[in-house]
């Protein structure tokens, strides 16, 4: 597209993408994530941790931003003084939103990447390999949604040392220095889950695949799945809030709507894959 | 003038009987090569509908505590791959088979060679050998013989179970003629994916790489 063409048809263009190169996709993966029951509880960011072998940095590294987290948790306080406006926000306590990388579909971080580590695969997954990144943080300059990590350090010995290591997954790597890293959507369970159902010589099932996440949350507040399978949980979830994947912003935001699902930071149009469900506070 | 004459018929005599040996020998070497082609020919037909990875790569010897002759079972003996490698078929690991497994035949089978005496000492110690990796992929590759040996192997028309050996073959060279496995295929990035192109395999990173 000339630059000029850019021009004339700009509110166009900003409006629509290029569905991350795929024209047909095999799988859709997306999350659904509750608010209402979500109570902050930390075990889906542990899960992560013991799950994606991700190293633990300490207190003084992550005070400077450099955490591991592929999955944090948010806090959010209405404080008046701070602009809120929920003059009771001791009592009613802290909003969570646990935030992990967002899968767009017009992910921001994979145009600027010079080597192409990160990619968008079929199932339509952000996809980050380790071994062809050079590290020029580039990708985490770009992500709206700050969700990439990069390893400034070598961690293997401080984080696992003798015999903690024996508690490293063996289906994923352990990142070295110098390499970015972020959440996969436990892709080494979807690789299972896949080669599982092909050695049965079946179709891919809903519940066949769940990220460490979904699988610990207490409340069931995360749910993971296909959006292609309209039979899978997320796809429910998905059609039942009326949030589809493409559009900018969703019927909630329409005037008198009950609705309660939202994508965050939707209007960047980076078309993400993880969906919200809205708390609701009683006035 | 007269000599010279003589030299040179005589050097003619010489000339022809040499060529004529060369062409015998030509003619033989042609036939041989004939039939090395023939049998190159029928050892492909082995693997149907198969494109064979190409390269090759000279491993040094990997020390194990017994020197494991694989020449003998799978080559003279002729057993299957699989009948000891019994998880290729269906998981990511071909699997060393258990010190069980060897006493199965080895109670009874040449019980008075040193390395089966070896091999019963470790039985009845109840140790098992501590066998070296010989084939060792890097930490950040995803690699099933599962998938592999199913698409080779068993999903494979006109393929015979009983030549399972040709595919093994195509990663892990002639075993059948090695006493201790070697690595004798490069393993590489560009080995693993000139096949998968010749051959449709998959071509998304994440399908390896993780």
């Amino acid at each position: 597209m000339s630059l000029k063409n850019v021009l004339e048809n700009w509110s166009d263009y900003r409006k629509t993408h290029e569905q991350g190169g795929h024209h047909e996709y095999e799988h859709m993966w997306t999350l659904a994530i509750d608010l209402n029951k979500c109570t902050g509880c930390n075990a889906c960011s542990v899960a992560c941790y013991a799950e994606n072998n991700l190293a633990t940095v300490g207190k003084e590294k992550l005070h400077k931003g450099q955490g591991m987290h592929w999955l944090r948790m948010e806090r959010y306080w209405d404080e008046p003084q701070m602009g809120g406006d929920d003059a009771e926000y001791h009592e009613r306590g802290a909003s969570f939103l646990p935030m992990m990388c967002q899968h767009c579909n017009a992910a921001t971080c994979e145009p600027v990447c010079p080597v192409a580590a990160t990619y968008h695969t079929p199932d339509g997954l952000n996809a980050q390999v380790y071994n062809r990144c050079i590290g020029s943080r580039y990708c985490s300059n770009n992500c709206p949604y700050r969700l990439r990590y990069f390893n400034f350090y070598s961690y293997y010995d401080t984080s696992w040392p003798e015999p903690l290591n024996q508690q490293l997954n063996p289906d994923i790597s352990v990142r070295d220095k110098g390499v970015m890293e972020k959440c996969t959507f436990c892709v080494q369970r979807i690789r299972t889950g896949k080669d599982q159902a092909a050695s049965e010589g079946r179709e891919l099932r809903d519940g066949d695949v769940v990220t460490a996440c979904a699988q610990s949350c207490p409340t069931q507040a995360i749910v993971f799945g296909d959006m292609l399978d309209e039979e899978s949980e997320a796809a429910k979830l998905w059609a039942k809030q009326q949030v589809e994947l493409g559009p900018y912003e969703q019927k909630k935001d329409k005037e008198g709507s009950e609705l309660r699902g939202y994508r965050v930071l939707e209007a960047l149009n980076t078309d993400p894959c993880v969906m919200y469900l809205d708390r609701v506070r009683e006035a | 003038m007269f000599v010279s004459n003589n030299f040179l018929s005589e050097g003619c005599v010489k000339c022809v009987g040499k060529t004529a040996k060369r062409f015998v020998s030509m003619v033989f070497a042609a036939l041989l090569g004939f039939g090395g082609l023939m049998f190159v020919g029928a050892a492909q037909a082995e693997v149907p509908n198969v494109v064979p990875p190409e390269g090759s790569y000279s491993g040094e010897d990997v020390p194990q505590p017994i020197e494991f002759p694989h020449d003998i079972h799978a080559d003279v003996n002729e057993i299957n791959c699989m009948y000891c490698h019994t998880y290729a078929r269906r998981s990511k690991v071909s699997g060393i088979p258990p010190t069980s497994k060897c006493m199965g035949c080895h109670t009874v089978i040449a019980t008075d060679k040193p390395r089966i005496k070896k091999l019963t000492e470790y039985w009845e110690n109840k140790e098992s050998p501590e066998w070296n990796k010989v084939h060792d992929l890097p930490d950040f590759v995803h690699f099933t013989h599962e998938k592999h040996i199913q698409r080779f192997v068993f999903k494979n028309e006109g393929m015979d179970v009983e030549n399972v050996s040709e595919v093994c073959a195509f990663c892990h060279g002639d075993v059948k003629s090695m006493t201790v496995a070697k690595k004798m295929k490069p393993l590489t990035m560009g080995f693993c994916v000139r096949c998968h192109e010749a051959n449709d395999g998959p071509s998304d990173c994440w399908k390896c790489h993780k």
